[in-house]
């Protein structure tokens, strides 16, 4: 054969040469070398010798943001909203077909919606192939990287899309270089579809009963903030607690409580107590004092919890406790979050970040929903 | 000489070193070997037939499954089928990360298989564990750069999936220090080891006539001393640029796979050496815009080959105008490399029959496809 | 232990009873002891072995059950407790029990004759090595009749592949021992570790040399080939790689043990760590002094014994416990030295193996046994032997004699015999392609 470039090269078998156990001894030399070696631990890529052995459950390789295992789907974490439409590109392009898309409809008019009310991904025959992540047009199936799905039910590997959403924030830890490349095109088809999306179509659906319950409150809130207003406002002055103190007071109490269970790193926690009427100032400004002296101590290094006692109505007593539970709530949500995302990345010191991203994004989206409940309150 | 009765015994398909579900009806005489036949179709996974159904793009995952130790340069032949068939440029600089991702191929093959011929021959992992571990090492850039370990699914038409990550270079740097030590660590306990010699010169051989009526290919080609290599014969990607060495052997028993094999390695780290020196200069990005998801060639058919580490790999594929090959077809080395195992292993023992299986370095996957 | 019983029962005690009893409930006190032992051993070989290979293969072994994974032996005996125990229902079901334990019972014999320490022996038989190596071929019938029994065909290979194996390995094994055995004169196994006193000079050899316990015969050119030959041999006998042909995984499947389950595999198992354990044993007593070791002699003169009744007990516990760890330690380094060769080599071939048995260790004996003649000559020998020329020779001065012309021998005889051997090796592979041809031509 002609070859351009380089030779051909004939192996050389070393006939002739006398055998006379060198060569075994030579091999026990290679062996004798990596068993001296082995004491230590392998630590790079340029060593042969030495322990290479990770004991895998103690000790965790930090994985690639590449590394692409099976599907999830995305919602963002301030609006709730996932970032599917339902557009099938991905039931489309997946080879072994594991993909099921149940496009959302309004129910009024019964006109397509850019959401999707059931995504089932069937994990077991899943090939991991990524093709769903790559082609999706709005970013919203991504690879995950937890790889410990074993389980003895094969049923449960079906996952429908309560078990396949994960928000954002999460994707960003294990991911951050690789969302931010497609972020900003992302939020942007995302604002668009909301607009297009009625009630709580295309929420997360761990979040829609949730939201469904606040909003079920809110309204009745709005109806029966005038009366209760009525007489919470006289009795205020006269030292005694009205219901709705005592229960602010309480959530207060449960945000606290649940700001310490957050743990050792609690992130700024800022409990953010509501506007309050002057006559409650006194318990709910009390109770979220404590609430920042819980989130203190088990953060360290806590920031000042505001409590911001404005002037306004009595009738803002209901949308204060309304805030405080909310608090509670995301410090709650927080302190079950930190270890559940932290889960496949503990080992390597990200838990940290993690922990106390959430905990903030868990805070301010409490601080909005209190500001947003205030307000509401002020409009009824 | 004394003729005594004949038995036959099956090895496989279940059996430790079949190298997957693969079984040999062995006729024996005594120790020695009358005859062998092959029986294949244990692994039979419709993969042709699966391609014909699905879209052009959505075969490439299906490709890794073929030789599940080499995933890339299953990618890189059916990519090549498919920019041939459909016209695809592929940039420079994908190019050369493809090229790369294959020649890591090639010695994480040989690492592997090395090893596994070694514990065929009876040796207990040893030879194994250190070939497994510089085959984790670059498992682990594949894993980086493209997701996965194993079925990397990488390469795209006109291109590769993504561009190398950040710390791809350094870690790549590293793994070129570290591999001619394990070379030549490798040769030091393989090359003149008494016992290794004694189970692999004169067993097993090929002779040259022989080989090519088979159309074996690959390193049991070479090591038969035919120089044929397709990166040399046909020049595909950017495969001319580079200065690399054809190792052949001289008999074409086990010993002469061992010394190519272990030869191709030093010479593919003499090509990603080059590589590194070439791919900052390179054109383009990592993939060509223009290919899109949906690849409608017009109608036609084509042969595309590639040298993968076991021998030429090729996809037949004809377009009949649609999203999906007509029809589509693998030439699979490992098979081909395996149908005059019959020829190979008679008149040997035994115990010679799994070191001969051994060194043809045949992944089940591939050749039951 | 005899006369520690007999010491206390009829000295201490004074109750006087008769001598057969007292050797009786000695001897059941050791055999008691020694089974315990043996299981022991091969636990603790086990998870030597793993540890040790897979610190070879830049691995950690088995870490998880208990501290640094020392109870995973005992877990894995649990196991192979607890698994059902099948038997192939075309099998010789009578046959396939007994096989395991007529492989067993022969290895646990063989502890009657090993020496632990300075008058630790349970038997001090004037036979002891013919005893021993005697004794450890009764479990090739065990073999045979497992392979026999299983009615698989891999079985049948192995046990066939393990017979021949053992019978063709027993005669370099007995030789390379006979040159040994020439220089000492005797055939029991204490006066061959009592022969060992010395400094790297036995001091039966050349009497002035001081008595540190090391007068090895792996010091003499006789004795160092004869330690190859002999561990070669061993390996063969343990099955152990390069020799673990009648159970290559890769080609048999196990072998004779391929359709053994349960607990009767774990007897197999057994009997072959036990084996090793002994082999290993008596590598270290015949040519690395056994218990012999700087200290050990000299404490047993101050202890009591039958030659010297006025010595202190304390002297006894001490140099048994100092024997009895040289003489563990050398067993487990060449139990390393088998696991280190395990780790490096491949499997030899059937036939391989018996060329190499027959072609090359036999005829390096038995040259070996003429240098040992040599040996005795040069050292022992004087005018009443025929040998009048060595009268005027100070002993030391016909010790390295003996040396220079032995090590001469055997070193000119290994390289010739290795070429000659490579040279045969390639003639049978040209023998094979003639085989090919004929049948080739046949079919």
């Amino acid at each position: 054969m002609d070859i351009q470039r380089g030779n051909i090269i004939v192996m050389d078998r070393r006939t002739g040469k006398l055998r006379a156990g060198q060569g075994l001894l030579q091999g026990l030399k290679v062996v004798w070398d990596h068993w001296a070696a082995s004491f230590r631990k392998n630590e790079n890529f340029t060593q042969i010798r030495g322990n290479f052995t990770v004991e895998y459950p103690d000790e965790r390789l930090q994985l690639p943001q590449a590394y692409r295992n099976m599907p999830v789907l995305l919602y963002d974490d301030e609006s709730g909203h996932e970032l599917c439409t339902g557009c099938y590109q991905c039931q489309r392009i997946c080879p072994p077909q594991v993909i099921h898309i149940t496009q959302a409809k309004d129910p009024v008019t019964g006109k397509m919606v850019p959401a999707a009310t059931e995504f089932i991904i069937e994990y077991d025959a899943c090939m991991s192939c990524g093709f769903c992540a790559e082609v999706c047009p709005f970013d919203s199936i991504k690879m995950d990287h937890v790889f410990e799905l074993s389980t003895a039910d094969h049923d449960s590997l079906t996952m429908r899309k309560a078990q396949l959403n994960r928000p954002i924030s999460y994707y960003t830890s294990i991911a951050p270089d690789l969302w931010e490349g497609v972020k900003a095109g992302a939020m942007k088809k995302l604002q668009g579809n909301i607009k297009r999306r009625p009630g709580v179509i295309g929420m997360a659906p761990s979040l829609t009963e949730k939201i469904k319950a606040r909003r079920q409150e809110l309204a009745e809130a709005a109806a029966a903030a005038p009366p209760a207003a009525a007489p919470a406002a006289p009795a205020a002055p006269a030292g005694k607690l009205t219901p709705e103190e005592k229960a602010a007071k309480l959530a207060a109490m449960k945000a606290a409580n649940a700001a310490k269970k957050a743990g050792g790193e609690a992130a700024p926690a800022e409990a953010p107590a509501a506007e309050l009427s002057p006559a409650d100032a006194k318990a709910a400004k009390l109770a979220a004092i404590k609430a920042a002296n819980a989130a203190k101590k088990a953060g360290g290094e806590a920031a000042p919890a505001e409590a911001p006692a404005a002037e306004l109505s009595p009738a803002d007593a209901k949308a204060a406790k309304l805030a405080a539970i909310k608090a509670a709530n995301a410090a709650k949500k927080a302190a079950e979050a930190a270890p559940a995302v932290a889960a496949p990345t503990t080992g390597n010191g990200t838990a940290a970040p993690t922990d106390e991203k959430a905990a903030r994004l868990a805070a301010i989206k409490a601080a909005n929903a209190a500001k947003k409940a205030a307000e509401q309150g002020n409009n009824e | 000489m004394i003729k005594t009765e004949e038995l036959q015994i099956n090895i496989g398909p279940q059996h430790p070193s079949t190298h997957g579900v693969f079984r040999m009806l062995v006729t024996v005489d005594g120790e020695t070997i009358t005859d062998l036949k092959p029986v294949f179709g244990y692994l039979h996974r419709n993969h042709e037939q699966i391609a014909e159904v699905n879209t052009y793009l959505q075969n490439m995952p299906y490709t890794d499954r073929l030789d599940y130790f080499n995933s890339m340069a299953n990618n890189h032949a059916y990519a090549i089928a498919v920019e041939k068939l459909a016209g695809i440029e592929v940039p420079e600089r994908a190019e050369y990360i493809r090229v790369l991702m294959v020649e890591l191929t090639r010695v994480l093959n040989h690492a592997g298989a090395l090893g596994f011929l070694i514990n065929d021959m009876g040796a207990w992992q040893t030879q194994l564990a250190f070939g497994m571990r510089e085959r984790e090492k670059i498992l682990d850039l594949f894993e980086s750069a493209s997701g996965a370990r194993l079925m990397c699914n990488y390469f795209r038409f006109g291109g590769v999936v993504r561009d190398l990550p950040d710390d791809f270079m350094p870690r790549l740097k590293d793994l070129l220090v570290a591999m001619p030590a394990f070379i030549d660590e490798l040769e030091r306990l393989l090359r003149e080891n008494e016992i290794l010699l004694q189970r692999s010169e004169g067993i097993g051989i090929l002779p040259r006539d022989l080989a090519i009526a088979y159309s074996v290919t690959g390193p049991v080609l070479r090591a038969s001393g035919v120089a044929y290599d397709v990166r040399k014969a046909e020049p595909y990607s950017v495969y001319d640029r580079f200065d690399f060495d054809v190792p052949v052997g001289s008999v074409g028993d086990v010993y002469d796979r061992i010394l190519v094999r272990i030869e191709e390695m030093r010479q593919s780290k003499r090509i990603i050496e080059q590589i590194i020196e070439q791919l900052p200069d390179a054109q383009g990005g990592h993939i060509n815009p223009k290919a899109r998801q949906n690849v409608r060639p017009p109608v036609g058919d084509v042969y595309a080959r590639v040298e993968s580490p076991k021998g030429e790999l090729g996809f037949y594929l004809v377009s009949d105008g649609s999203t999906k090959p007509y029809r589509y077809k693998v030439r699979a080395p490992s098979f081909i490399n395996l149908t005059p195992l019959g020829d190979m292993c008679r008149g040997y023992k035994v115990a010679d029959v799994v070191v001969i299986l051994g060194s043809i370095d045949i992944v089940m996957g591939e050749v039951d496809r | 232990m005899h006369d520690v019983v007999n010491q206390l029962i009829n000295t201490t005690f004074g109750w006087g009873w008769p001598g057969w009893l007292i050797s009786l409930i000695s001897y059941l006190l050791i055999a008691t002891l020694l089974f315990l032992i043996a299981p022991f051993q091969m636990l603790f070989l086990t998870y030597f072995e793993r540890r040790a290979i897979a610190r070879m293969q830049d691995r950690v072994g088995p870490n998880r059950v208990g501290p640094e994974g020392i109870f995973q032996p005992m877990a894995d005996g649990v196991k192979m407790f607890t698994k059902e125990d099948i038997v192939p229902d075309s099998a010789d079901k009578w046959i396939h029990l007994i096989a395991p334990c007529i492989v067993v019972a022969p290895t646990m014999f063989m502890f009657a004759v090993v020496p632990w320490g300075p008058g630790m022996v349970p038997v001090d038989l004037n036979i002891g090595l013919l005893f021993f190596f005697a004794i450890s071929s009764v479990s090739a019938i065990g073999l045979m009749m497992a392979g026999w029994a299983s009615n698989n065909k891999f079985a049948l290979i192995g046990a066939m592949r393990a017979v021949a194996q053992m019978v063709s390995y027993e005669i370099p094994a007995v030789l390379s021992l006979l040159a040994i055995v020439l220089i000492t004169g005797s055939l029991s196994i204490v006066d061959l570790i009592n022969y060992q006193g010395g400094l790297f000079i036995s001091t039966m050899d050349v009497a002035s040399v001081p008595d540190f316990g090391l007068g090895w015969f792996i010091f003499t050119p006789v004795g160092f080939l004869a330690f190859i030959a002999f561990f070669i041999a061993a390996l063969a006998e343990g099955e152990r790689t390069p020799f673990d042909i009648p159970e290559a995984d890769s080609e048999i499947v196990a072998g004779y043990m391929t359709e053994y389950s349960g607990m009767k595999f774990g007897l197999f198992y057994l009997a072959q760590y036990v084996l090793n354990f002994l082999l290993c044993a008596m590598t270290a007593i015949i040519f690395f002094g056994g218990w012999q070791g700087p200290g050990v002699g000299w404490l047993y003169s101050l202890a009591i014994t039958p030659a010297n009744p006025e010595g202190g007990w304390i002297f006894n516990v001490l140099s048994g416990a100092l024997g009895v760890f040289y003489f563990l330690a050398k067993t487990y380094i060449f139990f390393f030295v088998m696991v280190w060769v395990r780790g490096a080599y491949a499997r030899l071939r059937i036939d391989q193996l018996m060329d190499f048995g027959w072609k090359f260790l036999i005829p390096l004996t038995l040259v070996n046994i003429f240098g040992a003649t040599i040996w005795v000559g040069l050292t022992r020998w004087g005018a009443a032997e025929g040998l009048a020329f060595v009268e005027g020779w100070s002993p030391i001065m016909r010790w390295a004699i003996a040396f220079v012309v032995t090590l001469a021998l055997n070193l000119g005889t290994y390289l010739y015999l290795a070429r000659i051997y490579a040279e045969s090796q390639s003639e049978r592979a040209r023998m094979d392609d003639e085989v090919l041809e004929r049948l080739t031509n046949v079919a």
